[in-house]
């Protein structure tokens, strides 16, 4: 993805960049990468060229950053919710026993 | 790496937040409508959210009252996040009556955004500003 931040790249060149990965590997993480939406692929004659489609990553990221948040939120409520559940409880507790003595 | 940090203060102890990391019933209290989930080692993570976004992962980490760390996807064709493909880390942090919970996303498909100054540092200085009693206003993505 760093690769093909800012300039668009032949599979080729990125391959070059990954000395341990074989082509079709390359390939196979580009196609993934496409399907997904994140990278978009041109056609230049008979090379095939590749770009990140930042809207998209940032879309997914901001989507992420919500979904996590707002549980935060909701984790905090109920959690306040049942502390407080349970300090009444004790709170009843205490004055009982005051009471029986 | 990039990573997602969130984090929240909340006005309870951690014997009381535990269960709703843990108990499916009271996961689904403020996330998800069914979690399907074993936390051990190993065990399923399966929250689904609404009636169709079905995530899913598997734990990797359980420490009672200080942490649980599971790998997290969404189960759906062609998804950019796969299940299983990142892992959450969400640790309690007592601070006097209160606890700090953390949330740390990892292994996100975003580590460009870092390298060009846009993105996550946006978020933390909102958080700064809110964490410290300020109001950061209405969220506006950062520049581009």
């Amino acid at each position: 993805m760093r690769l093909v931040w800012s300039e668009e790249l032949p599979a080729t060149s990125i391959a070059d960049h990954f000395a341990d990965v074989t082509r079709p590997a390359i390939s196979q993480h580009l196609g993934v990468l496409k399907e997904a939406g994140l990278v978009s692929e041109r056609r230049d004659g008979t090379r095939r060229l590749y770009r990140a489609r930042q809207d998209e990553v940032r879309k997914l990221l901001e989507e992420l950053d919500r979904y996590w948040t707002a549980g935060l939120e909701r984790l905090r409520d109920a959690s306040e919710a049942a502390q407080h559940a349970t300090d009444v409880e004790r709170e009843k507790g205490t004055s009982d026993d005051r009471a029986r003595t | 790496m990039t990573e997602l940090v969130r984090e929240i203060v909340i006005d309870a102890t951690p014997e009381t937040i535990w269960p709703f990391l843990t108990e499916p019933d009271k996961h689904v209290q403020w996330l998800g409508t069914v979690a399907e989930i074993d936390p051990r080692p190993g065990g399923t993570y399966r929250v689904k959210v609404g009636d169709r976004h079905q995530s899913g992962g598997e734990y990797v980490e359980v420490v009672p009252l200080e942490k649980v760390v599971f790998t997290f996807g969404w189960d759906e064709p062609n998804h950019p996040i796969p299940a299983g493909s990142t892992t959450v880390e969400i640790s309690l942090h007592p601070e006097g009556t209160k606890t700090r919970v953390r949330l740390v996303h990892r292994g996100l498909p975003a580590d460009a955004i870092d390298d060009h100054g846009h993105g996550w540092a946006h978020y933390l200085e909102r958080l700064a500003t809110v964490g410290e009693g300020g109001d950061a206003g209405p969220d506006v993505a950062p520049d581009q």
